[in-house]
Parts: structure tokens; sequence; C-alpha cells
């Protein structure tokens, strides 16, 4: 199996790829797009070893969307209730339908690449303080899960809201009280100095640049050639260019081309061996 | 004014004039939402916060957040919307909107992003603004019955009707009125906890911030 | 030359009527690596919270302080924080961000340095103190120790010249606690960083320190070199006699030779007093306890957190007898906690048995904070009976959080007895408490007259109060025995005194029961 190299890759890259492939994919309902768009999030998705079956929400959403969108005109049956159930509707209903689970399978991928370190840095590039808030939450949450099991073992009770409020309680004045030494010990380290500098472990490297303006050009392309246009109600219409598939396919595909590219170097250089 | 934020209420009307005809209304309402909130959080960035304001607000989310996870097995149990609310009321409007904003934010990285965390993040930090800004004027008063109306209400129309907002993806309006209809149960429920929780906790718990603010003052 | 010069400094707290500090002065030099110790609530932490600008506390002031010959009040921020580091008590408080990385980073932000720079004295920081191999993981990851040495180096790694620090190990256990001491060490060694330290576990620290201040009741009493300060102690019969290093207060009721601080040179001594047979003394047996009527009995217990997670205990048996102090001695994080709720039936076993013959249990946790609900120690108790028992009658008045931690001990203590509970469990009961708290915890305990089953670090506590002790190791209780049995039984795991005496006299495990024998052998 390949690896996903392309998690290694800078911060920006990563922001820059799922913010262009889930726009897009909520953006771009033609057919074509969407089959282009699911096929890369699923590949990807095996690429990062995710099973998540998200069939059941497809089903239920393509059956009831239609049932609920009485527009159009190529009428295929009556629905008991009297309202007609359109070829364009159906259409219309399924295509939603993949955009939705293409849109969460593109959320899964995200999850898994777009650790919070590196969403961290990228908020800290841009909002300093809040990504400092940020970054003591995250270190607080476990401590406080930790706090929140010491505190319901201490205080057993039968009323599930009782013991919730209970906890909370104790929670708030524990940690609150807590607090105190967190802000001192930041002062002592000269927090609220002026010119306060943001440290980072990620370094630009020359393959990030080459890639990231890789994807700019592709989704700037794509947004300005704006060929993929389709309506499906009341009348299923679509415009159609080639070119434009293809670099959506692109892409899309970015990091799994990206991968294939790097295992295949990792094998080149084996064999040198 | 800040600089950032001139250029959003420029981008604002800009976008939605470009892609209202594309009829695409989940992403145009996305983007709008967006924009609404970045000033808030540039607005946030330009303040110089006091160091003790910053931990209380840390701590705050870290409660909420991590209250979601620990009562995660007792499903009718959501302190988070009560925490905000309390948040909102003792730190402020817009500690109350960070907090709100951040706990959604950041207890999707436990639960998993996805498009629904923006229509959280606004709901929750609109609850917590709301909050801060009613109690600042008095209409909202430390009183069990004026904080638990309050919790109801917010949480059903506001937390509710927003965060039902995500079923504009399907692009269809009877989808979307189905989906509002069929949410009716689980957002009373999601409200009728916040109250008992605030019933339960919210007069102590502003008490508790009382007595810590004014003991580090 | 000198690095603080203290002049008659005086400080009252504003809510106080007693002044905290009286008419204190002091020189302390470049490059000393300086103990301060004293019971708690003597002003040590207030003392030293004034040589650290930032964290100064409101008050009333007279006398003055210098830093470097600068008067302390004319120190920049910036000098402050980069110059002067200060590590508080609990580890898990002062953690500020969610990566060692981030944190190690943390102080260097806050000056403004610029990456690159950064990113070489992280580097440096990570190799002296080997933390390239947790480099990147979540600080909520580390164990106690690690993260105190995280918060230390995060410190060291902004240059600072002077680091004080206030109880650092209090909360860690006891090995952990010996290697942070070390690392103080060697950081005042080989960096010559100045080093002010208040700390409860003298026993470990006397050894490594160029100079003692001892403090009583907001005053100086002592400021020595560590020898002097503790044969002055012992002599004046001072109570902190009895926290002074085992070998030293041996070698102090025998000889008025040089005192020695180290198990190495108490043997070395005790060889030389009464030779190398290794004797037996008959004037020390022990009282079996009557194991007829046990209170409470485990019989193979199994447990786990969840389905497919490993054993915690594993097949582990115990029985208490009625009216007994039985410690449950083992290593951190292995599981002693987990025991304790299993016994208080708030952890279910999902094999094995638990027989008690009563019902009332109560269990009172590490962390004290999590039993209090009210806004006064009066409002948690509303019985004073039992305030009066714990001798906290004077604390009624004070929200449970602005007390100290041995007193918020002794309140939620006193909170679990409201039940009059049958069995009383306690965790690390002496966790962070000095010497005279030890001393009032042991002799409450004593006057309940309750079944009592602790787990604990604390060796030498549970060598002299407990009835029977236990060694907890992988999921078992693999040895147990009264006290003087069970440690001299022990290698490694005892008592400093039973170090010290091993094959010299084999069952003596406290100093006094060592004082008596050599004496004895000495007539």
């Amino acid at each position: 199996m390949i690896r996903c190299y392309f998690s290694d890759y800078h911060p920006i890259v990563l922001f820059i790829y799922f913010i262009s492939v889930i726009s897009f994919a909520i953006f771009l309902m033609h057919p074509v797009c969407l089959l282009i768009s699911i096929s890369a999030a699923i590949s990807y998705l095996a690429l990062l070893r995710i099973k998540k079956y998200m069939l059941a929400i497809f089903l239920i959403i393509s059956i009831i969307n239609p049932l609920f969108n009485h527009a159009g005109v190529t009428i295929l049956f009556y629905l008991p209730t009297g309202n007609p159930f359109t070829l364009e509707s159906l259409l219309y209903g399924i295509a939603t339908s993949f955009m939705i689970i293409t849109v969460i399978a593109w959320f899964c991928c995200y999850n898994k690449v777009v650790t919070s370190d590196k969403l961290l840095y990228l908020f800290g590039k841009l909002l300093p303080q809040l990504s400092l808030i940020i970054s003591m939450v995250l270190r607080l949450i476990p401590l406080y899960k930790i706090r929140f099991n010491k505190i319901m073992h201490a205080n057993p009770s039968d009323n599930a809201f009782k013991t919730a409020a209970l906890v909370v309680s104790i929670m708030v004045t524990w940690s609150m009280e807590t607090a105190i030494d967190t802000a001192d010990s930041m002062k002592a380290r000269g927090y609220g100095l002026p010119n306060r500098t943001t440290f980072s472990n990620y370094k630009l490297t020359t393959r990030d640049i080459v890639v990231s303006i890789g994807l700019v050009v592709m989704s700037g392309y794509l947004i300005c050639s704006n060929k993929l246009a389709v309506t499906y109600i009341p009348i299923f219409n679509y415009t159609q260019s080639l070119p434009d598939f293809i670099i959506y396919t692109i892409l899309c595909y970015t990091p799994i081309i990206l991968s294939i590219m790097e295992e295949l170097k990792w094998k080149y250089l084996i064999s040198k061996i | 004014m800040p600089k950032p934020i001139k250029i959003i209420l420029l981008l604002m009307p800009l976008t939605t004039l470009l892609l209202v005809d594309s009829n695409n209304y989940y992403f145009i309402s996305l983007l709008l939402i967006i924009y609404a909130m970045l000033p808030f959080f540039i607005i946030y960035e330009k303040r110089k916060v006091q160091l003790r304001e910053l931990v209380m607000i840390a701590v705050m989310i870290a409660i909420a957040v991590a209250g979601r996870s620990a009562f995660f097995m007792l499903p009718q149990i959501k302190p988070m919307v009560a925490i905000v609310i309390i948040s909102g009321i003792c730190l402020g409007a817009q500690s109350g909107f960070l907090i709100g904003t951040l706990s959604a934010f950041i207890s999707n990285f436990i639960f998993g992003q996805g498009p629904w965390t923006i229509w959280q993040m606004f709901a929750t930090g609109s609850i917590g603004f709301l909050a801060g800004i009613l109690y600042y004027n008095n209409i909202l008063m430390k009183t069990k019955t004026s904080i638990c109306i309050f919790g109801g209400i917010t949480t059903f129309f506001i937390y509710g009707g927003i965060v039902n907002l995500n079923s504009l993806m399907t692009n269809n309006i009877a989808t979307i009125i189905a989906y509002y209809v069929y949410s009716i149960p689980f957002d009373l429920l999601h409200a009728s906890s916040t109250i008992v929780f605030l019933y339960l906790i919210a007069i102590p718990m502003i008490e508790k911030i009382e007595r810590i603010k004014t003991k580090y003052g | 030359m000198e690095v603080f010069n203290i002049e008659n400094l005086t400080f009252k707290y504003p809510t106080k009527e007693k002044a905290a500090l009286t008419d204190i002065t002091l020189q302390i030099d470049k490059g000393e690596f300086i103990l301060l110790c004293g019971q708690s609530g003597c002003g040590k932490t207030t003392l030293i919270k004034h040589l650290k600008p930032s964290l100064t506390p409101h008050g009333q002031t007279q006398g003055n302080i210098f830093y470097k010959s600068t008067n302390i009040k004319q120190v920049s921020t910036r000098e402050d924080a980069s110059e002067i580091g200060y590590v508080l008590q609990n580890p898990d408080n002062q953690i500020v961000t969610d990566k060692v990385w981030h944190e190690l980073a943390f102080g260097l932000e806050n000056l403004g340095i610029d990456k690159q720079q950064i990113r070489l004295r992280v580097a440096e920081m990570a190799n002296f103190f080997g933390i390239q191999n947790w480099f990147y993981n979540d600080t909520a990851s580390l164990s106690g120790g690690q993260k105190q040495l995280l918060n230390l180096a995060s410190i060291i790694v902004m240059g600072v010249e002077v680091l004080i620090l206030d109880e650092p190990t209090s909360q860690l256990d006891p090995i952990s606690a010996v290697d942070f001491l070390e690392t103080l060490k060697k950081i005042n060694d080989e960096l010559g960083i100045t080093i002010i330290l208040t700390e409860h576990r003298l026993e470990e620290v006397f050894k490594l320190v160029d100079k003692v201040i001892v403090m009583q009741d907001s005053k100086i009493l002592f400021y020595d070199t560590p020898h002097n300060v503790c044969k002055n102690l012992i002599e004046t019969q001072h109570p902190m006699a009895n926290a002074m290093p085992t070998p030293a207060r041996i070698a102090a009721a025998l000889t008025h030779e040089e005192l020695p601080f180290t198990i190495k040179s108490g043997r070395n001594l005790l060889y030389k007093l009464i030779g190398s047979t290794n004797i037996l003394a008959d004037n020390l047996i022990e009282k079996p306890i009557d194991t007829n009527f046990n209170i409470l009995t485990l019989k193979d217990v199994f447990f786990r957190y969840t389905k497919d997670g490993n054993d915690i205990l594993k097949g582990l048996s115990i029985n208490v007898a009625q009216g007994e102090i039985y410690a449950i001695l083992g290593g951190n994080g292995t599981g002693k906690s987990t025991l304790l709720n299993v016994i208080a039936k708030n952890l279910r076993p999902y094999r094995g048995k638990i027989k008690s013959s009563t019902k009332s249990i109560a269990l009172l946790p590490q962390d004290p904070q999590v039993m209090f609900i009210k806004d006064t120690v009066s409002e948690e108790l509303a019985n004073n009976e039992i305030s009066k028992l714990l001798n906290i009658s004077h604390l009624l008045n004070f929200h449970p959080f602005d007390l100290s931690g041995g007193e918020q001990q002794k309140v939620a203590l006193a909170k679990i007895l409201l039940s009059n509970p049958d069995i009383l469990l306690l965790d690390e009961p002496t966790k962070g408490l000095d010497c005279y708290f030890k001393a009032e915890l042991a002799q409450i305990l004593a006057s309940l007259n309750k079944t009592i089953i602790l787990v604990s670090h604390d060796i030498e506590f549970c060598a002299k109060y407990a009835s029977r002790c236990g060694l907890y190791f992988d999921g078992q209780i693999i040895s147990e025995g009264p006290p003087r049995e069970f440690f001299s039984n022990n290698y490694f795991y005892t008592t400093s005194a039973s170090r010290m005496c091993r094959h010299i006299i084999s069952n003596a495990v406290t100093v006094k029961e060592v004082i008596e024998t050599c004496q004895n052998q000495l007539k």
C-alpha cells in the first residue's frame, strides 16, 4: 500500500488544497465534476486508511430529496399524494446527495490530515492571540477530562443531571483557581511584552511553493473559465469542456498523484542501491 | 475601523452579487457567515487582552468542550450552551462570542470538523454574545427564571434555527422544511437540557466566577 | 558577588493582621544553590515571590531588595522575564501550550526572539534535558516528572541567571522527585545558575545544596551551611529535626563527629561505631495483627477499564482486619488508586469477590479539591465536633480554595468523616505535606479508631504509622506484613534507616529503632 506523502507537505499547501476541493465540491454540481470529486475523495480516504461507510446517508438523502421536490418537466409517475415525480427532480436529488457525501468525505480526509497543530500554525500567522488561546484550550482539555472523571468518582449520585451540574460547578471553581498558576507562569515568562513572535517547526520548501502555485493556478483557471455550468430544474441542461474536466481531475487527485510519484521515486532510489 | 474589516465589508456584498446567479445558496450563506464572524476575531486580535481575561476565556472554553465529551455517555446532558451563556454574562459580550465560537470549533477537533462547524460556531457565538449584551443592558437579569428563559429560547430558536440551516445543502426548500420539522423534538430536548442545567448551576457559577474576578482583580 | 541583597524587608498582606515577612535581611551570592525551608505558612513563598517582581504580591512593604545592585522595583519586565526564572509547585497548572516544542518556545516568543534563534535555543535545551524523544508529543501525555522537567527547561531556555523554585517536587513521586532535584544540581554545577529552592523533602535536598535558610514565623531562624543548620536544628530539638536526613539524625544521637548526609557515609559511621556484625535486635518484636476479624476481604479481583484494555488488577487478594491501618505501597501509575476505587465500589471488578462486613466505606481522593462545593469551610462541614477533632476550627470562615494544601487535606478528611464511615480509604494522604502536617495527620488517623486503608509512596510515613504494609506490583499485592518485618525483608524498597543499617542491624527500620539498638550495643 502507498503511504500518504501529501500529509508531510507544508500546512499552507494542505489548506489551499482542502479549501479548493471542498469549495468546488459544493459549487460544481456538474455530474462529471461530482464523479471526479467523489472518486478522488474516496481514493484519498483509502490512501489515508479511513473506513467509513457513508452509503446509508447517501441512500436516505437521495430518496428523500426527490420526494419533496415536485418541480421539473419530465414526469415519471405520480406519488400517492397526487404530486408528480419528475426525472429532473430525481437527478437533482441524486446530484445533491452526491455533493453532500463528497463534502463529508473531504472533511474526513481533512480531519485526518490537517491536525490541530497544523491549523494552529496557519492561525498563528493571521490571528496569533486567538491561536494561543486555542493552544491553551487544547492543552487544558485532556487535563479537564481527567478532572471531570475524578470529580464524578468523588461525588456519586443517582440523578444524572444533578451529578452533571455538581461536577461542572466544582470544575469551574477548581479550574479557575488553578488557572491563576497558569497566568503566573505566563507572566513569569514575559507574556505581554511587546513584539511577540510566533515560532513553528514548519519550513516552506521549494516543493511546497511549487505545489501551492500549481493548486492556485488550477483553481483560478476553473473559476475564471466557468465552463462547467449545469441546471437541473426545471430542465436538465449543462455545458462542458474537456480541458476543465482534466484540470479539475488533476486538482482533486493532487495528493494521490504526489504520493504515487514519491513512491516511485523511493522504488527508483532503492533499485539504485 | 481596522483595515481588514473594511475589506470584509466590501467583500460581503461583492461575493453575494457574484454568486447569487449560481443559485448555490448554501455556499453563499456559508461565506456570509464566515464574513460575519471574521470582524469579531480581528477586533479581538487587535485588542490588548488582559492576561487574566485570556486565561479565563481559555478555561471556560476548555470546560465547555471537555464537558461536551465528558458527558458523551449521557446524551440528554449538553452543558455547552449553558456554559457559553454563563461566560457571556460573566465575561461580557465579546468574550461570550469568542467562547461560543471557539467552543464549537475546538470541540469539533474531537467530534470531527465538517460544514456544520461553521453553523455551530456562529450559533453558539451569537448566544454568548447576546447573553453578554442583554445582561449588560439589564434586559437579562441575574435570576434563575430570567436566565433559564433566555437559555431555552436561544437554544431552541438561535442554536436550532441556525444549525439546521446546514440543510440548505440539499438546495430544496421542501427538504429544508421537513428537516426543520424533524429537528423540533431534538431541539426541544436540547433546549430543556440547557434550561435544567442553567437552573441548577447558573447562579452559583456566576457568583463563583465573580469571586475569582475580585480575588485576582 | 551577590545576586540578591535584601535589607530589612517587612511585608504584610492587606487582608491579614500579622506580617508575612518580618525584618528579613539576606544576601544571596551568584552561583549558589540555596535551600529555603520552614513550616507551611512561615512566609517562604511570600519571600521568594518578592525576588520575582512580576509575581510579587500586593501589600504593605518596607525595606529594600536589590537585584544585582539595582533596586528590584527598577528591574524592567524584560529583565524580569529573561533573567529571573520561577517554577511553581504544580506541574500541570503551569504548562501553557499543547505541544512540548511549543512550551519550550513560549517564553522566547514572548521575548520577541526570531524564529531561527528560537530553533537553536530550543534544540539546545531539548538536548541538555534529554527531551528530544518527546519533543513533538502533547504536553498532556507526559508523566508528572516529565512535566516538571519541561517546566524547568522552558524557563532555563530563556537564558535565566537565577532560578527560583517553589516546592517543585511536592506533587511528584519519590523517584521523579530525586531525578528532578539532581537535574537542579546539574544545572547549578554545569551552567552556574543561581538556584533558590523551597522544599519539604529535606532528606534528599540537604546533600545537594550550598546553603540553607530556615524560616520560622515570618523571620529567618538560620542561614548557614547545611551541616551547621542540621546540627543546630537537632541540638535545639526543633520540630524540623525530624525532617533532617536519616544518617545525620542517627549520627547526631551517637557521636559528635561531622554529620553524614548520605546513606554511604552513614553506613561507614555505623561500621566504625558497632562493627560489621549482623545484629538482630531482640527488643524489636512486633505484636502480630489478629486477622481473624477481617472487616474487608478481596479475593482474586480482576479489573480493567475497557473490554479490550489491559488488566489493571490481576487477581488481587487482600485481608484487612478491623481497626488496623493498612498501607499499600508501590510505584506510580500502576493502579493503586484504581484499587481504592474498586474497594469504594466506584468501579466494578469483572471477576473475583469483595466481601466486607460494612457498607459504609469512604474514599478521600488524591485531590481534595474535588470535594469542595460550598463557599466556606463551615458550610462544607456544618459539624463542629469534627472540626475540633481535626483542629480546623480556625479555618471555618475561609473559602476552601484559599487554604494551603495541608489544610485542604484536613478539611476534605473532615468532610469524609461526616458520614461516619467504618472503613476510610486514603489516596496519597501525605502528598505535598511538610513534616508538621504529616505528624498531625498521623495523630488524627490514630485517634479516629477506624479501619484505614491508604495507598502511598511515602515509605517513611508508612513505616512509622501503619499497622501493616503491602507491596503492590503489577496488579497484585506481592508481599505484606507488619512494617518492621515488611521493610527489613525488602532490600531496596525500604526506609533510609533500614538501608543504612542493612547487614548491620537486620530488623530496625526507623531512626528511633536504629538509635536505641546502637545505644544498647555501645553500653
